[in-house]
Formats: C-alpha cells, sequence, structure tokens
C-alpha cells in the first residue's frame, strides 16, 4: 500500500467517493494493512455494508476485526467510534457512513481530534462526502477509471478488476504527490 | 516458639459497620438490635412493643460508658454524640468471612475461632516471613488491608495467643517460649468464657485468675469438676487439647450492604454497588485472586429479588471495570422495584501474571476492552457487535458473529526465503491485496428487471451499460433450505456497479450489493 494513503495515527484521515468509485476497497487494504502487523482494528459500519467474505478473500485475520453494526443509525456509529477511538490500543478505527453522511457540529469533530490524538489511533472515515473539515489530517477522494471483464466467450461472464485511481484533497503534512492508479480485483 | 497466632478484633458487629462505612471509625458508635418487650406499655396491656438495645459499641462509645445491653435512651445519656446503627447480619458474615481469608493469606492452616477471632498455625512461616513479630506485623497487615482493625497474639498454645492479644498493649504481642503460664497468671477467669455453672463453682472457690486456677491440683479439679474443669486447668496453664479445626474458604465470595432506606435511582445504586464492589475486591486482592463472573442480588422494596449475572470478560479485581459491566447490565435489565438490600457476590480464581511479547504490538489493554465492549454493547446491542466468521458454504452472505476476543500470539511473521513454512499461517500467496469490496445490502432488496434473453438490460428504471453473467451458483439441495441463483456483474447508467442475483427458484431478482 502506497505509505501516502495510510491512515495516519493519532489523525483522522477521510476517504470519499462516489459508489463504486474504490472507497470501500481502500478501507478494506487499510484494515488488512493494520491485522497483518498483529494489530487491532474495529470497524464502524452504519449501514450494515460491510462483506466478511471480501475481507476473508482479502486474507484478514477477522479475529483482529471488531465489526460493530449500527442497523443505519448514524448516530449510534458517530458515538460507537467516539467511544472506540477512546480506547487505547486499537491501531486503527474506520468509521463507514456510507451514502448519507451527517451533519457533524465542529465541536464533535474537534473532539474526535483530540480523542485520536490523546491514544494515537488512527480514524478513518469514509463516505460520499467529507465529515471532519479542517480536523482530518489527510482527505483523499476515490475515481473509478476503468472496468475490465472476463470470461472465456465473447460474452462476459465475471467483473474480472477496477482500477480506481486517489486524489488528494487536503493533506496537513505538506504537498502529496499524486499516488499511482490501482487496480482492484474480484 | 510461637506455633499460633491469634487475630483478635475487638468489638466485632461495630467493627464490622466501621469497615463498611469508614467515617465512622473515630467516632462513638452504638449497633442497636431490637429486642420484643413481651410487658406491653402499660398495665392490663397485652400488646408487645419494641425496644432498641444497645448489641455492641465501639472502643469511643466505651469511652463514654457505652456497654452492651444498655437500651437507646441509656446509651445516649451518657454519651449525646453517640451515633447508631442497626445490626445487620449480612455486614458481620461478611467481615468474619473477610477476617478468616485476610489470615489465610498469610498461613494455609487457620481455624475459625468464632465472631472476631481467627487462629492461624505459624509453624513453618519464620522461613517464609521471618520471626514471629514480622508474622504479626504481616498478619496485622493483611487484616487492616480488608477494613478491620485486630490486634496480635503469638504464642506456644491458642489460648495463651488469644490472652496475649486481649490483653496485649501494642497491636502485636508475642509470649517468649515457656512464659506462657506466667503470662495467664495473671488474666481473669472470666477470660476463658466457661460455662454459667463452672464459673460460678470457681467464684466460690475463690480462684479469680488463671494462675489461680493453674495452681490448683490437677487430679482434685478432676474429680470434682470432671471433663469440663479438666479442659479449664489445661487452658489455665497454657494446654490445648483441643483439635485444630481447619478452616477452608467457602466456594463464594459475597459481600452485602443492607439499606435504611430505599433506592429507585441507578446513579445512586452505583454508588452502593461500588461501596460493595470495593470491599470484595479488596478481599480477593487479599488473597491475590480475580473474579471472572459476579452475581448480583437486589432485595427489592416490593419484597421480591432481582438477580444478574455479570460475565467478566476478563478475570479482574479492579473496582472501576466491575463497577462500568454492572451499572451497564442493569441499565439494560433494571430492577423492577427498588432497592432495599444489595448483595454481590464473585466467582473467583487464580491467574498467573504473564509478560506481552518484546515484538509483539500494543494491543487494547483487556480492562479497556472490556469496558468498551460493555457499553458498545449497551448502545448497540449485544448482537451487533464482535468478530465476523464466514461459514463454510457457498450460500451468499453466509456468516456468524463470536464475541470479540483478538487473539494474543503476534501475526505470523513474514517468512524469508529458506524459512520452512509455518504449520498454522497462511501462505502468503493466499494473503492478496487489492481486492475489490462488495458492499452489501441487507436484506438483499427485490428490483424489478427487464432482461433481453436472460441479460438484464434495465434494473427498476435505471439503464444497464455493461453486464457479465450468469454465474451460477445452487447449494444444499439436498434439504429444505435448498437454493439456486444466477448472479451477473453490472454497470448502471449512474455508474454504479454492482452485483444483481436471480434467484432461480422464485424467479425473483435481487440486488446483492454494490462494489466499491
Amino acid at each position: 500500500m502506497d505509505p501516502s494513503l495510510r491512515p495516519i495515527p493519532g489523525e483522522i484521515t477521510e476517504i470519499v467517493g462516489g459508489l463504486s468509485s474504490g472507497r470501500t476497497s481502500h478501507l478494506l487494504a487499510c484494515l488488512g494493512d493494520v491485522v497483518e502487523r498483529g494489530e487491532t482494528a474495529a470497524l464502524v459500519d452504519s449501514e450494515e455494508t460491510f462483506d466478511p467474505e471480501s475481507a476473508a478473500h482479502a486474507g484478514i485475520d477477522l479475529r483482529r476485526l471488531l465489526w460493530v453494526r449500527c442497523g443505519g443509525n448514524r448516530e449510534l456509529a458517530l458515538r460507537a467510534a467516539d467511544m472506540l477511538v477512546r480506547c487505547p490500543g486499537f491501531a486503527l478505527v474506520a468509521l463507514d457512513l456510507g451514502e448519507r453522511v451527517p451533519r457533524l457540529p465542529p465541536t464533535m469533530a474537534f473532539r474526535l481530534k483530540f480523542a485520536v490524538r490523546r491514544t494515537d489511533v488512527a480514524l478513518l472515515i469514509i463516505g460520499r462526502r467529507r465529515l471532519t473539515g479542517s480536523s482530518a489530517a489527510l482527505a483523499l477522494e476515490t475515481l473509478r477509471e476503468v472496468i475490465e471483464w472476463a470470461g472465456p466467450g465473447p460474452a462476459p461472464t465475471r467483473l474480472a478488476r477496477v482500477r480506481t485511481t486517489t486524489r488528494v484533497l487536503r493533506a496537513r503534512r505538506g504537498e502529496t504527490a499524486r499516488p499511482p492508479a490501482r487496480w482492484w480485483s474480484t | 516458639m510461637s506455633r499460633f497466632a491469634c487475630v483478635l478484633v475487638e468489638h466485632f458487629d461495630a467493627a464490622a459497620v466501621e469497615r463498611c462505612e469508614p467515617a465512622l471509625r473515630e467516632r462513638p458508635l452504638a449497633i442497636l438490635k431490637g429486642l420484643i418487650d413481651d410487658h406491653g406499655s402499660g398495665p392490663g396491656s397485652s400488646s408487645a412493643s419494641r425496644i432498641m438495645t444497645t448489641l455492641d459499641a465501639n472502643a469511643a462509645a466505651r469511652e463514654h460508658g457505652v456497654r452492651p445491653g444498655m437500651t437507646e435512651t441509656e446509651a445516649r445519656t451518657r454519651c449525646p454524640t453517640l451515633l447508631t446503627r442497626p445490626w445487620v447480619e449480612e455486614y458481620v458474615a461478611s467481615a468474619r468471612h473477610a477476617l478468616l481469608e485476610a489470615a489465610l493469606a498469610v498461613s494455609p492452616r487457620i481455624e475459625d475461632g468464632g465472631q472476631g477471632l481467627a487462629y492461624v498455625d505459624t509453624g513453618g512461616l519464620e522461613r517464609l516471613i521471618g520471626d514471629p513479630e514480622a508474622i504479626g506485623r504481616r498478619l496485622v497487615h493483611q487484616v487492616r488491608a480488608i477494613g478491620l482493625v485486630p490486634r496480635v497474639g503469638l504464642a506456644a498454645s491458642r489460648t495463651a495467643a488469644r490472652m496475649a492479644a486481649a490483653t496485649g498493649s501494642a497491636a502485636v504481642t508475642v509470649v517468649a517460649s515457656g512464659r506462657e503460664r506466667a503470662m495467664l497468671a495473671k488474666v481473669p477467669i472470666a477470660a476463658l468464657e466457661l460455662g454459667p455453672e463452672l464459673g460460678a463453682t470457681f467464684g466460690r472457690w475463690g480462684v479469680r485468675t488463671l494462675g489461680e486456677l493453674a495452681a490448683l491440683p490437677r487430679e482434685g479439679v478432676a474429680m470434682r469438676l470432671g471433663l469440663p474443669g479438666l479442659r479449664a486447668h489445661d487452658l489455665a496453664v497454657g494446654l490445648d487439647r483441643d483439635p485444630f479445626r481447619p478452616w477452608t474458604p467457602p466456594p463464594f465470595w459475597e459481600e452485602a450492604q443492607g439499606l435504611e432506606w430505599e433506592i429507585d435511582s441507578l446513579g445512586v445504586l452505583a454508588g452502593v454497588l461500588e461501596t460493595v464492589l470495593e470491599r470484595l475486591c479488596r478481599r480477593l486482592a487479599a488473597v491475590a485472586l480475580v473474579a471472572d463472573a459476579l452475581e448480583i442480588r437486589l432485595g427489592l422494596a416490593s419484597g421480591g429479588h432481582h438477580a444478574r449475572d455479570v460475565a467478566l470478560a476478563y478475570p479482574m479485581s479492579e473496582v472501576k471495570p466491575m463497577l462500568t459491566l454492572a451499572v451497564l447490565d442493569l441499565e439494560t435489565h433494571p430492577p423492577p422495584a427498588a432497592v432495599v438490600r444489595v448483595t454481590i457476590s464473585a466467582h473467583p480464581i487464580r491467574t498467573q501474571a504473564g509478560q506481552g511479547g518484546l515484538w509483539q504490538p500494543p494491543a487494547p489493554a483487556p480492562r479497556d476492552l472490556v469496558t468498551v465492549l460493555a457499553r458498545l454493547s449497551a448502545l448497540v446491542g449485544a448482537d451487533n457487535l464482535g468478530s465476523p466468521v464466514p461459514i463454510d458454504s457457498h450460500r451468499t452472505d453466509a456468516f456468524t458473529m463470536l464475541a470479540f476476543s483478538p487473539p494474543a500470539e503476534p501475526a505470523p511473521a513474514r517468512r524469508r526465503r529458506g524459512d520452512p513454512p509455518q504449520r498454522d499461517a497462511p501462505p502468503r500467496s493466499f494473503i492478496q491485496r487489492g481486492r475489490l469490496a462488495l458492499r452489501r445490502m441487507r436484506p438483499a432488496r427485490r428490483v424489478q428487471v427487464e432482461t433481453a434473453g436472460e441479460r438484464p438490460t434495465r434494473v427498476d428504471t435505471r439503464l444497464v451499460l455493461a453486464s457479465a453473467g450468469p454465474w451460477r451458483a445452487s447449494g444444499e439441495w439436498w434439504d429444505r433450505e435448498a437454493w439456486a441463483r444466477d448472479e451477473w456483474d453490472v454497470v448502471l447508467g449512474d455508474g454504479a456497479l454492482c452485483r444483481l442475483a436471480r434467484d432461480r427458484v422464485t424467479g425473483h431478482w435481487y440486488l446483492d450489493g454494490f462494489y466499491d
């Protein structure tokens, strides 16, 4: 994984993008990166869209992943994330807000910012649009470029892979070079 | 060489209350118990009235002349600043257990000598702890840790040790070997607590002290008073003929608190729970035990009970996480009526301390983890929390949730060239990166699909730009839960890349989710 795209410990990172733009695949890669190092991660899933099968196929040790399902209630999701970032020891807390990102008061964003700084947890938020404004140290936008199909005959029978690119919207630690495009296979 | 220690807590009923309310320790305190007055309120009256009498008093109250047996009015007359508390059986029982457990932390052989009294066999402790003085200090330390103030005597016999504890001016009194009889000689004979008949006999004979009793001829005492007399004589010369009855702790650890008022708020109840848990945890810590489960029993004003079992995710002896778990559990399952009594039992286990690996990445501390899991469980529900485990099935979205418990061992290390393969580690080739994730719809949404042949061309109102399929899957055809479906990957007009599925049993189309 490109080091410039990794969630930063003790900071808030946001990944935004439209549906099928690759943001969830990026989230999965971040979770896999953390879990492979033997660390513990948590995923607060506001819409219960996480697919354990995809994660298992990606080689993620699901025993090190705490999955919190919030049944579509974003207020609960925000409160759950707030609790988790205050628990030292989690290397990554991911908050998946899905398509309907709520308005977050600036005070709440600052609360989250200072909480992750105190516990050195990396908070990763993904959603349709940005949530925490200037409290995020890194904000990325994912865009889909190419779709490739596969199949034995002229008519494809399966999706093969998707190429996405990433644009840096905000990087507090100076200019970041445009990350290379990336293929995601099924 | 001293072989027995006696741990004595004076005015035990008062001490048991002071243990629950430490602020009372320096103030005059009397423990009251209601007695039924059969004489009634006046001549000719047949109704019985309840008179509060003093059952016990602490040292500060006794300095003012308050003694057991006095009525409350008489005690208050002697000591206007007297504080009173009702006698609560649970306080005394808890304190008695706590005292014995504290003694057990020093020696494996102890005897329950009654209320506020524990005998400790100190044989062999010299090599572990030191001289008798050090053993005594260790006992004092252990008993003070559980909230009681003891006096300790050490001697060759239990009776001599008890008399040394009762008459000594210091916290620890050691009777040198061979000096037991001399020490006992000045002790009043009433200290032996002989039966009233035997005591009256010795009184008629003019025997007032143990020294005078020991001076009597043994054969003569045996001839006139029989076995009870012989036993009294042996005790007076410092000989214990009674067998040592070792005490073993019961399989439960319990602390209780009776309330003079009704509690109907969880916030106030939390304060009481904290007090009870503090006492329980101090007892556990005194004998190096931890608890892995709590049982909370709340006595209700309606007369019933509300019982909750609180499983602790990891063995602990800290008050704070225990209290958090207990309060969260009671928030989820509140008592149906006001609470008038709190009893907490712990299931104790012994743990062995371990050290984490030097290269092991930090994980949430068990105490923090169990607290945050309990809070999350109260927030989103226990079923919505845990680690997902895919079920070994071709059925779509088949998984189950397990309680979150990250493995303690570090993740499999990266293999270097030439290293032997690790048995339990997944091969590196299987750990693939750049997997396309599917955002599941739960439950899968039923959609209207127009097709050309079998290929979808429109989903609800959205045009299909490209599609791939069908990917056929089926399973459990041997069972009632048989399923069969065709899966299609399609790109919709708004750019969404999704997975459709046609149920071949019902013919319905479903939107499984979006690739993202």
